[in-house]
């Protein structure tokens, strides 16, 4: 097999026409990069009532124990199957679209805390954007999510084992 | 077995296997870039605006390879850059797996309960990409499309 020139400058033009087709197909269509924006802050103060805002474990725990919040993970299904926060619903950040019904179904009167699987993971924040956007105010993001859960032996349950 | 690296029928086999398989699995990734990123991320090797970049342009560098493969066009580029992408996919699979991540590949479906990453991936990975080798070195074009404009050219 020998080097050629010819193929790698093919190639590359190849290369260039898909990040042609990539960003103009993903803009036409209002996906990836081109969906629509969402605002975060890390803070309550100052901010619009109805952003969502990043909350800590200590608030986390609180909340949970006063049954005020519903979890809401946004790993995958197969994720939240294996293990999550007790009383947590599943919601994948993907699925979203696809699950308006649910999605309406989730109640007013509680804070929706969504999560994933911790700081290497954005599906809470994308999660809770999209909660946002659909007219839920005050939803907060555990960032720490699932792994710091787990981490400090907070109750958990499972769908399979 | 030299005649076997030579055989045309070989060689058009080879092409409409990974172009069909490129075109596939870049339908999903396509359609939805956004769960094509999430299944990047989780391999935590990169993160921020490079993972939604690459989700978008990834999954149309496959397309367009797989389209020139089938059409006979650009084989040897199409080779050239499906066969980078592998072996860089392949290298992203061990790694998780070295670090004991339990993730889906995201490979041919962003459904996370199918295809997760194993060892067995990287044996598939390693059958692609011998194919990519396969078609790069190959310099046959009868079938193609590269056959029927050189055949126009030299006609006129």
């Amino acid at each position: 097999m020998t080097w050629s020139g010819k193929a790698f400058r093919e190639a590359m033009v190849i290369a260039a026409f898909a990040v042609v087709l990539g960003f103009t197909s993903t803009a036409i269509r209002d996906k990836g990069l081109f969906a629509p924006a969402t605002a975060l802050s890390s803070g309550p103060q100052g901010k619009r009532p109805d952003t969502p805002t990043i909350i800590h474990l200590a608030e986390v725990k609180e909340l949970f124990e006063s049954e005020e919040a519903l979890f809401i993970d946004a790993r995958h299904a197969f994720e939240f199957d294996r293990g999550h926060i007790r009383g947590a619903v599943s919601l994948p950040l993907n699925e979203f679209d696809d699950r308006a019904g649910f999605v309406n179904s989730l109640p007013r009167n509680k804070t929706l805390i969504t999560y994933c699987d911790g700081v290497e993971c954005n599906s809470s924040i994308g999660l809770a954007s999209r909660l946002r956007d659909a007219g839920f105010s005050g939803v907060r993001i555990f960032f720490g999510g699932w792994n710091e859960w787990q981490a400090q032996s907070l109750p958990t349950e499972a769908s399979i084992q | 077995m030299r005649g076997f690296f030579k055989n045309e029928y070989n060689i058009l086999t080879a092409r409409i296997f990974l172009g069909v398989l490129l075109v596939v699995v870049s339908a999903d990734k396509i359609a939805d870039p956004a769960a094509f990123a999430q299944s990047i991320q989780e391999y935590r090797i990169i993160s921020g605006p490079a993972v939604m970049i690459l989700a978008t342009i990834l999954p149309w560098v496959e397309l367009l390879c797989g389209l020139a493969l089938i059409a006979g066009v650009l084989v040897q580029a199409s080779a050239l850059l499906s066969g980078t992408l592998l072996i860089v996919f392949s290298m992203a699979v061990i790694s998780a797996l070295v670090r004991g991540l339990d993730i889906s590949c995201g490979c041919f479906t962003q459904d996370p309960a199918v295809s997760r990453i194993g060892w067995l991936k990287i044996g598939e990975n390693v059958v692609l990409i011998a194919v990519a080798a396969f078609l790069y070195s190959s310099q046959n074009i009868r079938f193609s499309l590269d056959q029927y404009i050189r055949g126009q050219q030299s006609g006129s």
